[in-house]
């Protein structure tokens, strides 16, 4: 697990439709030691999406530094592993062999990578799913699936890019918690995108406030863990925190 | 970079407004890159003539009123032949698609019979008919017809059982539910059934005017063959081109479009 | 489950049953002249000569190795080109008109052209299947390709994968439903093309043998090899290609493409 550091960072880009230059961050700093769940949250367009993008490699920074573990990133790479909203799974290969997909390209032999593999679709609980297609399950486990998909990699990183919007709420409860359940486990650093603000406040160490390009505000929770939501509903320091970033959310 | 994104984004925005230029655009480059390829005379003349030949020779074959009239043959026997695999093909289809019998009895005759081909029918059709239109038409019925009754019964047999079961229940005969429900349902298959028809048939006729015509567009690209002139093989295939392009891209893709997505219903 | 298969291959072959048994006895009973339509009898003999002497096996052998070497060549050049191309979002929207534009000239327009460039023979006839085969593959990948969500893209370079492992693990299987529609129409497009090109350009294969039997009224042979090539094709397309585009399809789950 790595720290992350992002110093002045800024992103602008050449929008095709419009012709003209767009400013998607302005300046954002933020320094994320090693093993914290950092949730940040804004509203739709505060550049949240394009902050993950650039961490995980996916979009060019144009301004400002990104560093993991101290080291400059250069374009995707599996230690930054990345949950993607709508899954990302192959649709070609099974769930067994999707998870065992990051050690396949680290040349991990197919015993042990299949191995390793079943570890962790167990961790989930999905170990009856391994030899099913994506196509043949249902939202909330394609969506575990890619979570035990990048896990399985063991990046330095998290980036989850509003991984449970695509759920229906009830299954989002339940992949919360056991993400928090998972997160316990493995502790890897996480950044995690979403514009659900009690979802923020349930799964992250400290919630960053995004609008517009830049941070508006950096708020520990100092919730204890592991986290329930039948415990968490009628928790009064849950809903204050929770209170107080939608109340910064929607000033925004 | 930026000059060309620049490039990139006017052009993006212009095909948004007029798509029909992004039709258009693509061309130029290739035409350019074929004129340079001619004047650098990479191929022998005699292989290979440039645009501006080809220019010359459709100019001076419209003005003789020869290419007018092979391209009037050309789309008369297109759509005579056309007309009658439609006319023929949609009930067939039909009739495949509602009947278990008939499709039992049908179905892997209509397979066998696609497969041997419209082109291999030719030489038992010119001992029967000679070189004539009536050979052409029946070529061109025979290659419109499968994919419209292929793609019909595909049309009705995805509509769900319950549509035809709510219009019985509701009082509707049996003609009316093939009327009323059947053959809306069906209809954005057959239009793309209609499509592919087309498209083969296109192909049908220039296949049979090279090999057993006296007129038309195919026929001129294996007269211009046997003189050894490729200008016309080439203004031939380039006029083929557009004629389908046109038609396919402004007439029956937006109609097939239309019925699709106005009912909400594609089934591939 | 066997028990189901030898019943539908039944239900196949029984409407020819039926068609043959009506050609059997109607032919002959109405006096149909043979220069016009041969007798079902004449059409088996036709067929055991031409096994027994080889000629049969030669055209078709003629007219397969065609198809093969012109389709083979194509894939070769088609795939990876359209690869190369769909990977690019500018590059396929904008070669997109020019390769449908192209898709609708395959095959058989070219055979003028083809005989002109190559002369008679072997070459010309290559080349129109060839280029039957190669825009339709050719543009077909380039779909395949360029309709990859792109999320997949990066959830496989966020797990390391190299351009190499890209290309194997996304992009070609990615491609491969849109790969196999595209094989299974060129070939279609091939096939036809090959009888024309055969009955004008050669003198071997099937469409010659066609041909030029009709220059004798042998209407025997010539229906024998319409037969030989419904049959070759059938084969080909519903025991092969068909299955193939079907099972590749089913396996992919009919991917939702963006």
């Amino acid at each position: 697990m790595k720290s992350l550091t992002l110093k002045n960072l800024s992103k602008t880009y050449f929008d095709l439709y419009a012709g003209t230059n767009v400013t998607a961050v302005h300046d954002v700093s933020l320094e994320v030691p090693a093993g914290e769940f950092v949730s940040i949250v804004g509203p739709s367009g505060c550049g949240k999406s394009t902050i993950l993008n650039m961490i995980a490699g996916f979009l060019s920074i144009t301004g400002g530094d990104i560093l993991v573990g101290g080291t400059p990133v250069k374009g995707p790479g599996r230690d930054r592993g990345v949950v993607f909203q709508n899954f990302a799974l192959f649709p070609w290969r099974t769930v067994l062999e999707n998870v065992a997909f990051g050690p396949k390209m680290r040349g991990v032999p197919k015993d042990e990578r299949e191995a390793i593999a079943h570890e962790y679709l167990a961790l989930a609980k999905l170990t009856e799913a391994a030899q099913r297609f994506p196509n043949e399950l249902s939202g909330g486990m394609q969506q575990r699936v890619g979570v035990m998909r990048a896990l399985a990699n063991e990046p330095d990183i998290l980036l989850m890019d509003e991984p449970f919007a695509s759920v229906d709420a009830q299954t989002r409860m339940t992949l919360q918690e056991e993400l928090t359940r998972i997160w316990q486990e493995k502790k890897p650093t996480v950044i995690f995108i979403t514009h659900d603000v009690p979802e923020a406040v349930f799964l992250g160490n400290r919630v960053v406030v995004l609008t517009k390009g830049r941070v508006l505000a950096d708020i520990p929770v100092d919730l204890p863990r592991p986290r329930a939501w039948d415990v968490l509903h009628e928790d009064d320091t849950f809903k204050a925190l929770s209170g107080r970033v939608l109340q910064l959310v929607r000033s925004a | 970079m930026t000059a060309l994104l620049h490039i990139w984004s006017g052009y993006l925005r212009l095909v948004d407004r007029w798509p029909s230029v992004g039709s258009i655009v693509p061309f130029l480059p290739l035409i350019a890159l074929w004129w340079l390829v001619t004047t650098l005379e990479v191929f022998p003349r005699v292989f290979l003539p440039g645009p501006l030949d080809v220019w010359k020779s459709f100019l001076s074959l419209t003005y003789k009123g020869i290419l007018p009239e092979y391209l009037q043959d050309s789309i008369v026997r297109l759509a005579v032949g056309a007309f009658w695999g439609i006319a023929l093909g949609i009930p067939l289809g039909l009739l495949i698609g509602l009947s278990k019998r008939a499709y039992t009895a049908l179905w892997p005759p209509l397979l066998f019979f696609q497969a041997i081909g419209d082109i291999a029918w030719l030489p038992i059709l010119v001992i029967w008919f000679g070189y004539g239109l009536v050979t052409m038409t029946f070529v061109i019925v025979y290659t419109v017809i499968f994919p419209v009754v292929l793609n019909t019964v595909l049309g009705v047999r995805s509509i769900p059982v319950n549509m035809q079961r709510a219009a019985l229940s509701l009082g509707a005969s049996k003609l009316q539910v093939l009327w009323e429900v059947v053959l809306p349902g069906a209809l954005p298959n057959i239009v793309t059934g209609l499509r592919n028809g087309l498209g083969y048939g296109w192909r049908a006729l220039i296949a049979a005017e090279i090999i057993v015509g006296t007129s038309g567009i195919g026929f001129m690209m294996f007269d211009a063959r046997r003189a050894g002139s490729v200008v016309e093989i080439l203004l031939g295939m380039i006029i083929l081109g557009i004629l389908w392009y046109i038609v396919d891209s402004w007439i029956l893709a937006p109609i097939e479009r239309a019925t699709g997505q106005r009912w909400g219903l594609v089934t591939k | 489950m066997r028990l189901r298969q030898v019943y539908s291959a039944l239900m196949f072959v029984a409407p020819f049953a039926v068609l043959l048994v009506l050609w059997a006895v109607l032919v002959p009973y109405f006096n149909v002249n043979p220069r016009l339509f041969p007798h079902l009898s004449a059409v088996w003999e036709a067929g055991v000569e031409s096994v027994s002497d080889g000629s049969l096996f030669m055209h078709i052998g003629a007219s397969l190795t065609r198809v093969a070497v012109g389709t083979v060549l194509a894939l070769l050049v088609a795939i990876p080109l359209g690869i190369a191309m769909g990977v690019s979002p500018v590059v396929s929207m904008f070669l997109t008109p020019l390769f449908r534009f192209f898709s609708v000239l395959a095959g058989i327009a070219w055979i003028p052209i083809a005989t002109l460039w190559f002369g008679y023979g072997f070459g010309a006839i290559t080349f129109v299947i060839f280029n039957a085969v190669f825009f339709i593959v050719c543009y077909n990948t380039l779909l395949g390709v360029s309709t990859i969500p792109r999320q997949v893209r990066h959830a496989a370079a966020s797990l390391g994968a190299g351009r190499a492992a890209m290309l194997t693990e996304v992009l070609l299987p990615g491609a491969l439903p849109n790969i196999v529609t595209g094989i299974r129409t060129g070939l279609g497009f091939a096939w036809r093309g090959l009888i024309a090109a055969e009955m004008i350009a050669t003198n071997a294969g099937l469409g010659y043998m066609l041909f030029v039997a009709r220059d004798f009224y042998r209407t025997e042979v010539i229906v024998l090899g319409m037969i030989v090539i419904g049959v070759l094709w059938l084969l080909l397309d519903r025991l092969v290609l068909a299955p193939l585009e079907r099972r590749t399809i089913e396996r992919w789950g009919l991917v939702q493409r963006a």
